[in-house]
């Protein structure tokens, strides 16, 4: 028996295959009520077929998925009114402007008394209500189409990569309206491949790779469990720096700024490191050591980047 | 069925439309456009007169009889060519079609015909014309029939078979007015089907479709509410094409409750073909050959343009098979014929066919990704 008040979504050993693909292989995970639920994973993971399932939109090919205590797939009609979706790559009519478009979903809702202004408000469009779709700029879509997510105030908001192809200034603007849901304690499940919008919004993650999750928890739990290392980060010139480290037998590597970074243990091997290149006479400029993020979290568990490097992707 | 639902997405469409002036002009635009150009070349074929080019080479009282009587027959507007001329170098330089030569002695051969009731007197008209034009033929046939007339007359006994013409209506037609319902009807259905096709692929294709499969509307909410803007609009698009057609045509045509019943079956039926046809097809490109595929063949062969009478006999079955063929028929007699009974038989016709690719067209759409 789902117990509602704490977990709104129940996914249970789900399975979703098209034809030959096996797009998603038997995943399990709960989402409680009021907490921002991140579920992680590069193009192709199974991510956006997970959600439109639990949406409503796709039927699984097994398992069970409960929504707000009903099976998703024979009780469409009395959950499409109590959640909310943002879907990947959401558009709208072109000649109909912001206030207009929000009438018009509230009317399919059948809600006589959206409060419009304030849904416009929320989402920072105050300035735009009399633009037409068409004539909006790729963050402010993306703002009413969370304003169109809430016009019903639904229980449950689902926001799929709500940040996917914005500047950085946008998404920014997108983070801030999601913030803004968080404070209202609205449940939202929300797909991305952003690790810094996880870290910023989720309170829980699960991470998606190939039809798998492979890892859940909160942020921190996920970095604490599964990076048990610190990352020591130099700049220096030249390479008598780099030997050292290599030669203290760390496995030091550059990044793309020639920054030499380095995975330790504790502290005492940072002190050992900077002792070393003191007693060499040598120096470095700058030195940063922090926890590893998501990110790398995600890159030591899937051995694949989260998402493509742009410069592979203009080569395409 | 929510009619709420059905009344909030009319007005999104009917505002997109209204703000979309570029299609608003083409979808009002083309039919007018059609019926002018159209209505002009039909007008000119009800007092349609033949240019004529005549060498009269016996330049006497008589031959210029027979030519007055050519032209005061009406059907032709004669041009004198020089006796001196070559008539074979003359249609070719001017680019005539023909030359009818009335030869020296004509005057002769008539006297001796009259006169001394010479039988075997007989005088050769000759037509020196141009083959490869399409009228040449229509015009020796008229002039075949006009000397026969003067043969008759002169052999002075009355015709033994005599010819009488009545029309079944009750009154006069110019074929502009057969033309308009069928304009109405073909307009009707390219509104319909490219409406149905361009939309649909486009919102599937923008991701608009997917996101509505998350609100409360159902597939037949999205239909209905498509089927009453597409009706709206056809409406519209008829009584701008009427209002034209009376003011620039003075035409006269019955309009009853068979027009917007009529009109419904033809948006019904070609809504039903563009819902089917968006299932097949992914690209709004490839979705606009598709429309055009079918609407071409029904356009140029159901006889909205021209009688199907015109046609060979194995395309006049075949236009028979076509539906716009049952609204065009429908319309005009309702519109020129004012005969229920036949309206009813096309009704009928153009109805099943309507209810049948509608049913298909409502399974054909895909609202939810599904399996």
């Amino acid at each position: 028996m789902t117990n509602e008040a704490e977990h709104v979504i129940e996914v249970e050993h789900l399975t979703k295959r098209y034809g030959g693909l096996l797009a998603v292989n038997g995943i399990s995970f709960t989402v409680r009520k009021g907490e921002v639920f991140a579920f992680l994973g590069p193009n192709g993971a199974g991510k956006t077929t997970t959600v439109e399932i639990i949406e409503t939109i796709r039927t699984p090919t097994s398992g069970n998925v409960r929504l707000l205590g009903m099976d998703v797939t024979r009780m469409k009609r009395d959950i499409v009114p109590r959640i909310g979706v943002l879907p990947q790559g959401f558009s709208s009519f072109d000649r109909i402007t912001v206030r207009e478009t929000l009438q018009y979903y509230s009317r399919l809702f059948c809600r006589g008394k959206t409060d419009i202004d304030g849904l416009i408000g929320l989402v920072n469009l105050k300035d735009k209500t009399r633009e037409q779709y068409k004539n909006l700029s790729g963050g402010l879509k993306q703002r009413l189409g969370i304003a169109i997510a809430l016009v019903n105030d639904p229980e449950v908001v689902f926001l799929d990569e709500p940040t996917t192809g914005l500047d950085p200034g946008a998404r920014r603007e997108v983070w801030d309206v999601l913030l803004g849901l968080k404070e209202k304690g609205k449940t939202v499940f929300l797909t991305t491949h952003y690790m810094e919008e996880a870290e910023l919004l989720a309170d829980a993650v699960a991470i998606i790779s190939r039809g798998k999750i492979i890892a859940m928890g909160s942020p921190r739990e996920l970095i604490e469990s599964n990076a048990k290392y610190l990352l020591l980060t130099l700049q220096s010139i030249g390479d008598k720096v780099f030997e050292i480290v290599r030669n203290l037998g760390f496995e030091p590597v550059h990044d793309n700024h020639k920054n030499i970074k380095v995975r330790v243990a504790q502290t005492d091997d940072v002190l050992k490191i900077l002792n070393a290149i003191k007693d060499a006479g040598a120096s470095f400029l700058n030195l940063d050591v922090r926890k590893p993020n998501l990110e790398e979290v995600f890159l030591q568990l899937t051995g694949e980047a989260l998402r493509e490097d742009p410069k592979q992707m203009a080569s395409k | 069925m929510n009619p709420r639902i059905i009344s909030a997405n009319l007005v999104v469409k009917l505002t997109s439309f209204h703000r979309e002036r570029t299609t608003m002009f083409f979808t009002i635009a083309f039919p007018i456009i059609l019926i002018l150009v159209f209505g002009t070349i039909f007008m000119s074929q009800d007092n349609v007169s033949y240019h004529l080019c005549v060498q009269d080479l016996d330049q006497t009282i008589s031959s210029a009889q027979s030519i007055k009587t050519l032209e005061h027959d009406g059907e032709f507007k004669i041009t004198r060519v020089d006796p001196a001329a070559n008539a074979t170098q003359y249609v070719r330089d001017n680019k005539v079609n023909l030359v009818l030569v009335i030869p020296k002695g004509y005057e002769n051969s008539l006297m001796q015909r009259t006169d001394f009731d010479n039988p075997d007197a007989s005088v050769t008209i000759t037509y020196i014309y141009d083959p490869s034009s399409s009228s040449v033929v229509t015009k020796m046939q008229i002039l075949d029939a006009v000397l026969a007339g003067i043969n008759q007359e002169m052999s002075r006994m009355p015709p033994f078979i005599r010819s009488a013409q009545r029309s079944i209506l009750t009154r006069k037609y110019r074929f502009i007015e057969f033309f308009i319902p069928g304009i109405i009807a073909m307009s009707v259905m390219t509104l319909s089907l490219f409406s149905t096709v361009d939309s649909d692929t486009e919102l599937r294709q923008k991701g608009i479709i997917r996101k509505l499969s998350t609100t409360p509307i159902t597939r037949t909410d999205w239909i209905l509410s498509g089927i009453l803007y597409q009706f709206i609009l056809a409406v519209i698009s008829t009584i701008v094409m009427l209002l034209v057609s009376y003011a620039v045509f003075n035409v006269s045509l019955h309009i009853d409750a068979w027009l917007p019943a009529f009109i419904l079956l033809d948006v019904i039926a070609f809504v039903g073909i563009g819902m089917i046809l968006t299932r097949f097809v992914k690209e709004a490109q490839s979705a606009a050959a598709a429309a055009n595929s079918i609407s071409f063949p029904m356009m140029f062969l159901s006889g909205s343009f021209f009688p199907i009478e015109l046609m060979p006999g194995f395309l006049q079955k075949f236009a028979k098979m076509l539906p716009l063929y049952y609204v065009n028929e429908g319309l005009r007699a309702s519109m020129v014929f004012v005969d229920n009974l036949a309206a009813l038989k096309d009704a009928a016709v153009i109805g099943v066919f309507a209810a049948v690719v509608f049913i298909l067209g409502i399974m054909a759409t895909k609202w939810e990704e599904g399996q």
